[in-house]
């Protein structure tokens, strides 16, 4: 919490992105107290621009724009943010095993980790999206995107290994006497969390953007309010003919809000998290 | 030599395994389609004219005994294997009995020439931007670009190109509204025929680069933050050392992992361009690819991927024996 | 880096100036830009007769047949025959006279032997499209003049003819001079076409998104020459522009002149700023009802609860239709009752007469209560409600009945909850229950590209839930929705053409003949034909080979049909809801005199084969 508080105080793009993902969250639990069933059509009158009775205004479904978009928010988090940790766990997992274990280990790994890399990912996940029809929900979607997801990042996570296991203070280190797991902990994860949480949040941006491409397509269930299917609806009505821009532009805000924040967030805890940084800024 | 046997060697065999695993995972899966592309082709035809039923299972039957979809799934599994090593991609069923080869043969040239460029273009930006971003990270401009790349990092294909659209050829009618090439252009090295080419590829590739810049700017920015911290540029920052030098060398340490996206997303630029493909009417892969996908046409989906597959696995190759020229402090152990 | 950029920027602007969209020589004002419906996926195949050649639009120009029904008039056209099919007293045999003084486009004459090679080609070939029909009917063709051929057939069948009828297409006649030259047909891709229409092939996309024709010099000596008399336009180019944004901002540039179909928001959206845009009415409902088709919600009949008749009657009886006008497809749609179109030709045979007996129409809710489901009102009310959105509607009630249709099943969820109870359902917590005590779930199979149906499906997604059923949507792309069709796998579906659309004629029986038990399949097996809903029934078999039996022009054969709509209807095979509309986009920048409800002398459907009569008409404004 006092780190928090820290880096509240110090660093103003952590506090922009804190509140911008504060904001976010806020939304997503939201869509657990609707005052009514934003999903029912035609409750309101159709298309009213943004006003104090509707935040977000009303689409052409005659639907609140703002109360669907808190469960498009909730859901779309639940898709990158499930799809996220599973693909960047067994990324840095592999990647890592890969990359300090070398030799056998670590041509098989690649070889596994290549075959996956080779294949084309959104026709692949056109196809899963085909042969699943029926069984898409926000869960096994953010499963099926996180178990296409983990081979790229973790042969970054290998080369980045290689480099730093390569890097002078690893061989000062070890020349010290230091044990492997030791120079892991000590010497690498401070270099790599910075760029794990990077790598987290475009995993997070990736599955977020997928499956807004796959609504754009029509592939997903389009009953279910996601970010992407919201775009899809908006583009369905012609939103962005008929200059219903709020209608279009609440689920891209709302995805643009999400992605600055998380970014800015990421810039800082990198920072705080690198401890050469920290240490200049405690010095300023 | 000794180098050939413990390092080259395996690398090749490991890419040869990788190609083999990849294409087989693509003929099978494709198969789990709930799509018939006998039935598509007879659905399509029954839209369109009323025949007599009996005709139309005969005609069922003749088309299948012609695609060789009667035949076990092992045979046809090993007699793809035969032709593919002849270099045959066999039949598009959708499009039956056009060979693959010729229907991809039409739409990879766009493909290349389109996401070549935007590919390599969105790279070098972000690599430039994300560097510099890093490396004056309080200037104001600095956090201005930062926010606005982020801004555009999520914003959809989809959404983007049509704004593009919207704006640049509709409202300020600059650019062609479709195609890959003006009407009745022919290919040529004209230079009326560049032109067109250029001005009809202009927005497609602005569209890729401004979305795909968003990742390579952010894991640049978040590598060279890290380099500037290392005792080496804080030294040389103290030292006086010009900013150019300083920059240069940033820019050279992160070249590694960049490098082997770069090479990497190279290798896939075969699969094609969907989304922008879609909303401009550009003529590339990545439209041929999703219809072949729609269609159940195995053959398409297959020869496409085959391409996409040997190109990023011998990108991956590439990169992979390149390593110890791009960072000199890996050896081959 | 900078000198490249600056001579790129120069290169761009440079290009900017010669900015055009047709290549040089080819002048606007002459050209017609027509809508490509879609990408072609094989741009150089003019081999029509091979199942993965047939290609819309382009048959009108290129190809020709002997017959031609005009889908919104119902006139019947002698194009490359002089007169109608003769037949014999059994329907054993049939003679057609040919029209005299028609060439190829490479100057060959049209004759006999070009028909004769045609049908014996087909005939020898499997796999191609037609081989299958000449081979099952066909058991000589003869030459008797240059210009007379005589089909002696292997059993009786009157309405042989309906294979060289186009209402979408027809068999397409083959040039002999080139065609007997062919040893594989299915890898012969008949490019460039030789031409019998009043086109020939120019250029095209190699990508497949557009494609030019050029007027032929010797027009006259085409079948539209002769009938039209009129030269049409010496350019024609169709354009497929991608998503219907793009459809948009390409008439608005007047980069466009017709289209095909566009959805209720996209067309607002063009008729706002357009100037010189219209569609088939000047004014609301603006779009053309006349398209040969209706828009149904079909059940499985082979599915539990569907295979109950008072269940689908509870069904119908729970949708409000004025709700769909009103706030699904923006009351621009005719309401329809019955398996038929409810277009302006057939409602006057069909409709219009069948309406006393729909009044009459009864329905037993329980043992002794009847119910009289028929609601002949609705156009009213809908009249009114448009009046209320500012649109002009006529006061006249025959043109409110034209504008809506004849009227639709009453809303009545009471009765539909009797008719439920009747056979154990279950009304709990306003959830339907199954008679067995679970919930009734059941889902929707549509492919969203189709506007209506897709709308039309969201309604009764509505609908039905507030009425208490748990009742869900699957989206699937075209391939996917035909495969489930074809399979049975679906309780309900929004596939077309359920119930026979016909032809614009009185003659339903080839639209309906796959209801025949002869060609059931259960569910499971594929059903490449009609009866996708698995209907058997012995009735039905009755009325179809009853109808088999007589000439098409035989009255018993229009009674026939009367008998299979209120067998339909009485079971409630299908939901019925609207006809199939389309709405028709003219831009009249460069061209006018389109076909339109002031002035409704031709088919506006350009994508079929017919409009070749049709394009001829239209006239240049003569603006640069």
């Amino acid at each position: 919490m006092k780190i928090i508080k820290d880096l509240f105080k110090y660093d103003k793009r952590f506090s922009v992105g804190f509140i911008f993902v504060v904001l976010i969250l806020f939304m997503a639990i939201l869509s657990f107290f609707p005052p009514y069933d934003p999903t029912i059509p035609h409750t309101f009158p159709r298309d009213l621009s943004p006003s104090l009775k509707h935040i977000l205004g009303t689409n052409s479904l005659g639907q609140d724009i703002f109360w669907i978009l808190t469960i498009a928010v909730r859901n779309s988090l639940i898709i990158g943010g499930i799809s996220a940790v599973i693909s960047r766990t067994l990324a840095i997992l592999i990647g890592s095993l890969a990359g300090y274990l070398g030799g056998r280990v670590d041509r098989v790994i690649s070889t596994v980790c290549d075959s996956f890399v080779v294949i084309p990912r959104l026709p692949l996940l056109i196809l899963f999206a085909f042969i699943f029809r029926g069984f898409l929900n926000p869960l096994s979607m953010a499963i099926l995107l996180g178990f296409l997801d983990w081979a790229w990042p973790s042969k970054r996570y290998r080369s980045q290994i290689l480099s730093l296991k390569e890097s002078e203070f690893t061989n000062t280190a070890r020349f010290s006497g230091a044990y492997t797991l030791e120079i892991i902990a000590e010497e690498h994860m401070p270099f790599l969390l910075s760029y794990v949480v990077a790598d987290s949040i475009s995993g997070f941006i990736w599955a977020i953007g997928m499956e807004t491409s796959l609504s754009v397509l029509g592939l997903f269930d389009l009953s279910i309010p996601t970010l992407g299917t919201t775009i899809y609806w908006a583009n369905y009505y012609k939103s962005m003919l008929l200059g219903i821009w709020w209608w279009i532009g609440s689920p891209v805000g709302a995805l643009i809000i999400t992605v600055i924040g998380l970014y800015l967030l990421s810039v800082g805890l990198g920072d705080f998290l690198d401890p050469k940084v920290r240490l200049q800024r405690l010095s300023k | 030599m000794n180098l050939l046997k413990s390092y080259i060697f395996p690398r090749l065999v490991q890419w040869v395994i990788v190609i083999l695993i990849g294409t087989t995972v693509t003929f099978i899966i494709p198969r789990f389609s709930p799509v018939n592309p006998v039935d598509v082709v007879m659905a399509s035809l029954a839209s369109y004219q009323t025949t007599d039923p009996q005709a139309m299972l005969k005609l069922k039957e003749s088309l299948e005994d012609m695609m060789g979809l009667n035949e076990n799934i092992f045979v046809q599994y090993f007699k793809f294997w035969g032709r593919l090593l002849k270099g045959d991609l066999g039949p598009s069923l959708a499009r039956f009995p056009i060979p693959v080869i010729r229907v991809i043969g039409n739409a990879m040239p766009w493909t290349i020439s389109l996401l070549l460029i935007a590919t390599i273009l969105g790279w070098l930006l972000g690599m430039v931007l994300g560097t510099f971003a890093a490396y004056y990270s309080h200037k104001s401009w600095s956090k201005i670009l930062q926010v606005v790349i982020m801004a555009l990092y999520p914003v959809p294909y989809y959404v983007m190109a049509l704004i593009l659209l919207m704006i640049f050829a509709y409202i300020f009618p600059i650019f062609p509204l479709f195609g890959g090439v003006g009407i009745g252009l022919k290919p040529s090295l004209s230079l009326n025929f560049i032109l067109s080419v250029i001005k009809h590829g202009f927005l497609p590739a602005v569209s890729i680069i401004l979305v795909s810049i968003g990742w390579r700017f952010m894991s640049q920015r978040a590598l060279t933050s890290t380099l500037l911290s290392s005792d080496f540029i804080v030294y040389a920052r103290i030292a006086g050392v010009r900013n150019r030098k300083i920059l240069f060398y940033l820019f050279r340490n992160s070249l590694l992992p960049q490098a082997t996206d770069l090479a990497l997303s190279l290798g896939g630029i075969f699969s094609g361009a969907l989304i922008t493909e879609v909303v401009f009417s550009y003529p590339g892969l990545g439209q041929i690819l999703y219809s072949a996908i729609l269609q159940g046409d195995y053959n398409l989906v297959i020869g496409i991927s085959v391409f996409s597959i040997i190109g990023v696995a011998t990108g991956a190759l590439i990169i992979d024996l390149l390593y110890p020229f791009l960072d000199p402090r890996i050896r081959y152990s | 880096m900078r000198k490249i950029f600056v001579v790129l920027s120069l290169l761009l602007l440079l290009s900017l100036a010669a900015f055009s969209q047709l290549p040089p020589g080819i002048p606007r004002n002459e050209t017609l830009i027509l809508d490509q419906i879609f990408r072609y996926s094989i741009p150089h195949n003019f081999n029509v007769w091979t199942p993965v050649g047939i290609t819309p639009t382009r048959q009108a120009f290129v190809f020709d047949t002997l017959w031609y029904i005009d889908q919104h008039t119902g006139e019947w056209i002698n194009s490359l025959a002089a007169e109608p099919p003769k037949y014999n007293d059994d329907f054993t045999q049939m003679i057609v006279k040919l029209r005299e003084g028609i060439y190829w486009s490479d100057g060959v004459e049209f004759t006999a032997d070009d028909l004769i090679f045609t049908v014996e080609y087909l005939k020898a070939h499997e796999g191609l499209v037609w081989n299958a029909d000449f081979n099952a009917y066909v058991d000589k063709v003869e030459k008797l003049d240059k210009y007379t051929v005589k089909f002696t057939l292997k059993e009786p069948y009157p309405r042989f003819h309906n294979l060289f009828t186009a209402r979408y297409n027809a068999c397409y006649i083959m040039p002999k001079h080139v065609w007997e030259k062919v040893e594989d047909p299915g890898s012969f891709d008949f490019f460039p076409p030789v031409s019998l229409g009043a086109y020939v092939y120019k250029d095209s996309d190699p990508s497949g998104y557009w494609e030019l024709f050029e007027r032929r010099e010797d027009w006259q000596r085409t079948s539209v020459g002769v009938i039209t008399g009129k030269p049409g336009p010496k350019y024609i180019l169709t354009i497929f522009y991608g998503p219907s944004e793009k459809k948009v901002m390409a008439m608005l540039s007047n980069e466009l002149d017709v289209l095909m179909d566009l959805d209720l928001e996209a067309f607002k959206a063009l008729i706002r700023r357009g100037k010189y845009v219209r569609s088939w009415y000047k004014d609301f409902p603006w779009a053309y009802p006349d398209e040969i088709d209706m828009r149904n919600l079909s059940f499985n009949l082979e599915k539990y609860p569907f295979n109950i008749k008072d269940v689908r009657w509870a069904l119908a009886l729970a949708l409000n239709i004025i709700e769909l006008e009103e706030n699904y497809v923006g009351g621009i749609s005719r309401v329809n009752p019955i398996p038929h179109p409810a277009t302006t030709y057939h409602m006057k045979y069909f409709h219009i007469p069948l309406k006393p007996w729909l009044e009459q129409l009864e329905i037993e809710v329980t043992p002794g209560e009847k119910f009289k489901p028929f609601d002949s009102n609705i156009p009213f009310e809908l009249a009114k409600w448009a009046r209320k959105q500012g649109y002009k509607v006529p006061d006249d009630p025959d043109k409110v009945i034209e504008m809506f249709g004849i009227g639709w099943w009453k809303y009545a969820p009471d009765v539909a909850t009797k008719l439920l109870e009747k056979h154990g359902f279950k009304k709990e917590n306003g959830k339907w229950l199954l008679p067995d005590g679970t919930p009734w779930k059941f889902s929707i199979i549509v492919a969203p590209d189709e506007e209506d149906a897709f709308r039309q499906t969201m309604w009764a997604v509505d609908q039905w839930k507030k009425f208490g059923i748990d009742v869900s949507m699957i989206t699937l792309e075209r391939n996917p929705f035909y495969a489930k069709n074809q399979t049975g796998d679906f309780e309900c579906t929004t596939a077309w053409g359920v119930g026979g659309s016909p032809s614009a004629s009185l003659d339903k029986w080839p639209y309906i003949n796959g209801y025949h038990s002869r060609f059931y399949k259960p569910t499971g097996e594929t059903q490449t034909l009609q009866n996708i809903i698995r209907l058997k029934d012995p009735e039905v078999d009755r009325i179809i080979d009853e109808m088999g039996a007589i000439s098409p022009d035989d009255p018993k054969s229009y009674e026939l049909t009367k008998d299979w709509i209120k067998l339909w209807t009485e079971n409630m095979w299908t939901i019925v809801l609207t006809s199939f509309k389309k709405m028709i986009t003219y831009n009249e920048y460069y061209w006018t005199n389109y076909p339109t409800a002031e002035n409704p002398y031709g088919q506006p459907l350009y994508w079929f084969m017919g409009s070749r009569f049709v394009i001829p008409h239209f006239e240049k404004t003569g603006r640069k």
